[in-house]
């Protein structure tokens, strides 16, 4: 095995720097985010929890995503991601912060779900049924058991990967695959319940069976949009050359490409049985998101997050293309922001979408304290997992035609 | 049967490393309907034999916007022409109903259509090829030239591959 000279020949990436520019823009994201956020609450509770609500999903999902990238090249014992791994590690630097969020968002949460208010539930039967799950202290509850699981997973999986760094021994290597294994499987349960709770339970007569693989199909297609934004980035700088080429990101790319088509097929799979079989009780999700211009807002997801990201990944040479990648990479991630928004605003405003600076300062408080946490966790640490044992396997990554 | 009953020259390694190099030298001397054979992908051997990227994908295409079509077509014809049908209150022509099957037969036409222009670019089915090696699908790996080469001259030919480091060089039948 080539695997076995990594001690003869060192692998050195480049020392990844936060520039004056990148600080400045997270420094004042999280100022100015601040700033916003304290006003819109002082002038507006209801809509800036929602705008709060939308951010924290968003950026969550992302921090999420890198860990189950993470997990998922474990399981598979993948050799062509391990030069791009770290960049996905280093996403879950935001999960202790999204933790503080989330109990940010508990403290608002009588703002965005009917089902705290004791006087609606009482005169209403169908909450009445729900009221076992649906209450305060099991969703408290809920909240904690998610972070303390993903938290754990985070500091095991990307902590053996970090230790490997410094004395190079394969057991971690070996560690992670058990872990990973649990951590998926504690994943697709508790993501597919957070998201029932953050999100579905805003409209708690309403149901889709589909709703957290449908979360989980946006976390993953901003995932690896993100995750090609910070690889671009760095190659650009220099820091992995030699290390990760225009391979890496054809691959990346086909990720990318498969997640928008899964997204765009658990988004349609949702919608057809509920057009189909026209019951009302089920119909109130689409019915509010036809009103007036949020039909706009559907169709540009179905446009914007899928058909036009799909033809601009067809080609071969659109995957190996850094610029043209990075242009669907923001295409993507502006249209999950839209993607969460279309899920939370028709419960505040069943006709008009908003979006102004209630909206921003939320999401530049939370996105300048991701940037943040990410970068500080790449400056601290190494670029690429230099002691992994198939790393020469990622160095030589070819795609074949 | 009016053709040669050589159909050109085959040169066999014993090492997949060395016949990616030759391959890369045979393409410098100006051959270019060669064809390196090997029991698994060689990594670089595209590259080495100067192989473009194949046109199947247009092909897939293509057929699948004409599949697209022919889907969207077959169903508002049946389901508003020629037979009206009401279901469930539906719009005769309704788009999220048709979606499936849209899908379905543009995925139906594009894979039929990559594996006929498959089989008609690769002269596929070819019946009972010359074996240059048996052992070429499990640990040789053979260049074979064509005499349909415009360079092409079995002496030439088999003075090349032997420098080359050939094992061993074959005149094979024609296909």
């Amino acid at each position: 095995m080539a695997a076995s000279n990594h001690s003869t020949s060192p692998v050195n990436p480049g020392h990844f720097v936060a520039g004056k520019g990148l600080r400045t823009l997270y420094s004042v994201a999280i100022f100015l985010g601040t700033v916003l956020f304290a006003l819109g609450l002082y002038k507006d509770q209801a809509r800036a929890w929602h705008g709060f609500l939308t951010s924290f999903m968003y950026w969550t999902d992302l921090a999420l995503g890198g860990l189950f990238f993470v997990a998922l090249q474990h399981v598979s014992k993948a050799g062509w991601s391990v030069n791009v791994r770290r960049i996905a590690e280093s996403f879950t630097a935001f999960l202790p912060i999204a933790a503080v969020a989330a109990v940010v968002l508990l403290l608002g949460s009588k703002n965005l779900y009917v089902w705290l208010d004791p006087e609606v539930v009482k005169g209403d039967a169908i909450l009445k049924g729900k009221e076992a799950y649906l209450n305060m202290t099991f969703f408290v509850i809920r909240m904690v058991v998610f972070f303390a699981l993903w938290l754990f997973f985070s500091k095991k999986i990307v902590g053996n990967s970090l230790k490997q760094d410094a004395d190079g021994d394969a057991k971690w290597t070996l560690k992670n695959v058990p872990l990973s294994v649990a951590f998926i499987i504690v994943f697709s349960l508790s993501y597919s319940l957070f998201s029932v709770d953050t999100l579905m339970s805003l409209q708690p007569h309403w149901f889709s069976t589909i709703w957290g693989v449908y979360n989980f199909a946006g976390l993953i297609q901003s995932f690896f949009a993100m995750l090609i934004i910070f690889v671009v980035y760095s190659m650009k700088k220099g820091w992995l050359r030699g290390l990760v080429s225009e391979d890496h990101l054809h691959d990346l790319g086909k990720f990318l490409k498969g997640f928008t088509v899964f997204m765009a097929y658990i988004g349609f799979s949702q919608f057809l049985l509920i057009w189909y079989a026209n019951l009302p009780e089920e119909t109130i999700f689409y019915l509010a998101r036809s009103n007036g211009w949020w039909m706009t807002i559907t169709f540009s997801l179905l446009i914007l997050k899928f058909a036009v990201p799909f033809l601009l990944l067809l080609p071969r040479w659109a995957k190996r293309t850094p610029n043209h990648l990075v242009m669907v990479s923001v295409l993507i991630l502006i249209m999950q922001y839209v993607d969460i928004h279309w899920m939370v605003y028709p419960n505040l405003d069943p006709y008009t979408p908003k979006f102004a600076w209630q909206e921003i300062g939320s999401f530049a408080l939370l996105g300048g304290l991701f940037l943040w946490s990410v970068t500080n966790f790449l400056t601290k640490n190494k670029l690429v997992p230099v002691r992994d044992p198939r790393i020469e396997e990622s160095i030589h990554h070819h795609v074949a035609y | 049967m009016a053709k040669s009953n050589t159909g050109g020259i085959a040169g066999i390694w014993l090492d997949d490393h060395e016949c990616v190099v030759a391959a890369g030298k045979v393409r410098e001397a100006g051959f270019k309907k060669f064809d390196a054979i090997t029991p698994f992908p060689v990594h670089g051997m595209e590259e080495a034999i100067g192989i473009k990227r194949s046109f199947i994908p247009y092909v897939t295409f293509a057929f699948a916007l004409i599949g697209l079509g022919a889907g969207t077509l077959l169903q508002v014809w049946t389901s508003s022409v020629s037979w009206p049908l009401n279901v469930g209150g539906k719009p005769f022509v309704s788009g999220p109903a048709f979606a499936p099957i849209m899908f379905e037969i543009m995925i139906l036409f594009a894979a039929l259509s990559s594996v006929v222009a498959l089989f008609a670019i690769c002269r596929l089915p070819k019946i009972n090829p010359p074996v240059i090696d048996p052992d070429l699908t499990c640990h040789k790996f053979a260049i074979f030239i064509s005499s349909e080469d415009s360079g092409y001259n079995a002496e030439r030919c088999e003075q090349l591959l032997k420098s080359l480091g050939a094992v061993e060089v074959k005149r094979v039948a024609h296909y």
